[in-house]
């Protein structure tokens, strides 16, 4: 099928309101989940989850996708107002956000992170229509051992990348890879750590592990500490920011775009390093840089066109190679799953009307996040009252239901509890979640590659080196390696 | 706890668990044909593989936590307040144990409200009434929407069934 004939298609399947609506609902979710300090807008995605099960697997993924992108715009809301950043990534702008409010301009602030928001998400929603695809017909050249190490590339960049430890990092991955071998065999379908357990027979349930790892554990953490986040809202005041404002900032806001989209297609940085490069470039560029950190309003917009930059290029690893860029587009490969997809190259082919259905869902959830968005900033405050003590045993309550949803089996509610507590203890101990649940993901892939690779190969490891493109990537891994070790042996010599 | 003290105990909690794992777990529990033509297409080649990488990891951290001489970010609170925080933490352990023995009995609508006032209780709300309100109707609307929408069957329980 041509270009156009693929986008007709897809817009055959997204041109009805039910679609519409599940996006707009779904940004709205993610919104106000995002501007409540305790949740995040990876927990509103995995809560959301379960609900998408009866729904068309289009209008199921462009829900997830709504409550993404709302999710990572609400989180700079409370930035902004109490000093709280609602997701990590928006931990930059609280640094002119927070002085700006302080000032009595935050109403100033959070619009210039609207606006920011929209455009860099604009900006990354084309960035994903024009690589996707490209890298996707790359990509159906690779065979098994091409991807077995893509695979290890991605494990080995997200184990680093994701917590103050390599080692701690690597150990949250092999803890995940460990538990992605419970079940039967994929080859010859014997017994792994099930204890003759039917329930364990098809493996531990993605969306019990997922929502146990990422719920449950704030839920411990507010008996743990019910006093916790608790922060003084600022008002609104009346200044609004201006188009010409808009405009001071614009070079910033398609520079933090283009940073959040290059880091966002890399599997593992994720959008809180993105949020902060964008900014010291800024900071860099700007003739105000004295300004910077006392309540300069380009550094909000560059701050927020870096996290939201990466919104949907995280999106181009996970659609065309079928690799999650971070946690949520993890936990969308597994709605993708769960609706009888694989995400990947042959998805381009085979469910090319799927494809560009989310493109262009996705390209209209811009105007759906500017529209909800000036209306969650006004709403803010009445979010921002929910009592935490109503707030997480309705957590609870939905967890329940929505782990007990995927199968109707008790037997995943009790999964769930259990990795609950060890991502309690994961907290405790400094243990990054990230690496766990991606390798709990890609833990089977990656096993199921390298035994096809070896079967291909009649058991020699040579064709794991067999072509510029697995070369590629164990040059990748070795200098992701290199550089994340040195980065840590140099931090340590600086801190003794 | 010290940075040190964290290192070096998730060090030696990664190498008992690999050794555990080599020497028990998969020995036992994870079962391998006899003619398997090579070592490396057997089932237990994967779990071996990553038990062995886990106890490398372990060994690093070990080595990395006895490197460190600086107690840095000391995070222990007063002991009253950690006694308080354990006894909040039991009680929800013994919450979601319960859920899971009682559920196919009371069913999960009736088991989910105990739970929201129970957990809200635990933390202290100031907020009763809301809580009671909130208990009872959250648990109706999504037994609603996954029952009646999602075509899901919500387990009733021996005594009082909803429509």
């Amino acid at each position: 099928m041509s270009f156009v004939d693929n986008i007709m298609a897809g817009f055959s399947l997204v041109a009805n309101l039910e679609s519409f609506l599940a996006l707009l609902v779904g940004i709205t979710i993610g919104t106000v989940a995002g501007a409540i300090p305790g949740l995040s807008a990876t927990m509103a995605v995995a809560l959301t989850l379960p609900f998408t099960f009866s729904m068309t697997p289009i209008t199921g993924i462009l829900l997830l996708l709504g409550v993404y992108k709302g999710g990572i715009f609400g989180g700079s809301i409370p930035a902004i107002l109490i000093k709280t950043p609602g997701t990590p990534a928006s931990s930059a702008t609280i640094l002119d956000g927070y002085p700006l409010a302080e000032k009595g301009q935050a109403g100033k602030a959070l619009g210039m992170a609207l606006w920011a928001s929209c455009t860099a998400d604009l900006i990354s929603n084309l960035a994903l229509i024009l690589f996707a695809g490209w890298l996707a017909s790359f990509a159906l050249n690779f065979g098994p051992p091409e991807f077995f190490t893509l695979i290890l590339f991605s494990l080995t960049i997200i184990a680093g990348v994701s917590g103050e430890s390599l080692l701690r990092g690597a150990l949250s991955a092999m803890f995940g890879l460990l538990l992605a071998t419970v079940g039967l065999d994929l080859i010859y379908g014997t017994q792994r750590f099930t204890f003759e357990n039917p329930n364990m027979m098809g493996g531990l349930n993605f969306i019990a592990v997922l929502i146990g790892l990422f719920a449950i554990p704030e839920i411990i953490g507010m008996v743990w500490n019910p006093k916790a986040d608790e922060g003084k809202s600022r008002a609104l005041g009346n200044n609004w920011v201006t188009f010409q404002e808009y405009k001071n900032s614009f070079r910033s806001i398609v520079r933090g775009s283009f940073i959040g989209v290059f880091l966002g297609s890399i599997p593992g940085i994720g959008a809180a390093p993105s949020a902060f490069l964008s900014y010291s470039e800024a900071r860099r560029k700007s003739k105000n840089k004295e300004n910077f950190g006392k309540g300069e309003l380009e550094g909000v917009a560059a701050a927020e066109a870096g996290n939201n930059g990466v919104a949907g290029a995280t999106l181009i690893p996970l659609l065309a190679l079928g690799v999650p860029g971070d946690v949520i587009t993890a936990i969308i490969l597994g709605a993708f799953m769960v609706h009888g997809l694989q995400p990947g190259p042959m998805m381009f082919l085979i469910n090319a009307d799927i494809i560009y259905g989310l493109f262009i869902g996705l390209i209209v959830s811009s105007v759906f996040l500017f529209f909800i968005g000036s209306i969650a900033i006004r709403g803010f405050k009445y979010v921002a009252d929910i009592p935490r003590s109503i707030l997480f045993p309705s957590v609870m309550v939905l967890c329940v239901y929505g782990v007990f949803a995927v199968n109707n089996n008790l037997f995943d509610v009790g999964v769930m509890f259990v990795m609950g507590w060890i991502g309690f203890f994961m907290i405790q101990y400094k243990i990054p979640a990230a690496p766990f649940l991606i390798a709990f993901i890609l833990g089977p892939l990656l096993e199921d590659n390298f035994r096809q690779s070896m079967l291909m190969s009649g058991s020699s490891a040579s064709i794991l080196f067999r072509g510029p493109i697995t070369w590629f990537f164990w040059t990748l891994t070795s200098i992701t390696v290199f550089t994340i070790a040195r980065a840590g042996i140099n931090a340590r010599k600086s801190n003794s | 706890m010290s940075d040190k003290l964290i290192q070096l105990r998730l060090g030696i909690g990664a190498i008992s668990l690999a050794a555990f794992l080599l020497l028990i777990a998969i020995p036992f529990w994870v079962t391998s044909p006899s003619n398997v033509p090579n070592i490396i297409l057997s089932p237990i080649f994967w779990p071996n593989t990553l038990a062995i990488i886990t106890a490398l990891t372990g060994l690093g951290l070990v080595l990395s936590g006895l490197s460190r001489f600086s107690l840095k970010e000391p995070i222990s609170l007063n002991s009253e307040k950690n006694t308080k925080a354990f006894f909040r933490l039991s009680i929800l352990g013994f919450i979601m144990g319960i859920t899971i023995l009682v559920m196919p009995k009371l069913g999960l609508v009736w088991t989910m409200m105990f739970v929201f006032l129970s957990s809200a209780f635990l933390v202290g709300t100031t907020y009763t009434k809301t809580a009671i309100i909130c208990s009872i109707f959250l648990p109706l609307i999504l037994y609603l929407f996954f029952a009646h929408v999602a075509g899901v069957a919500i387990p009733q329980g021996d005594y009082v069934r909803l429509p």
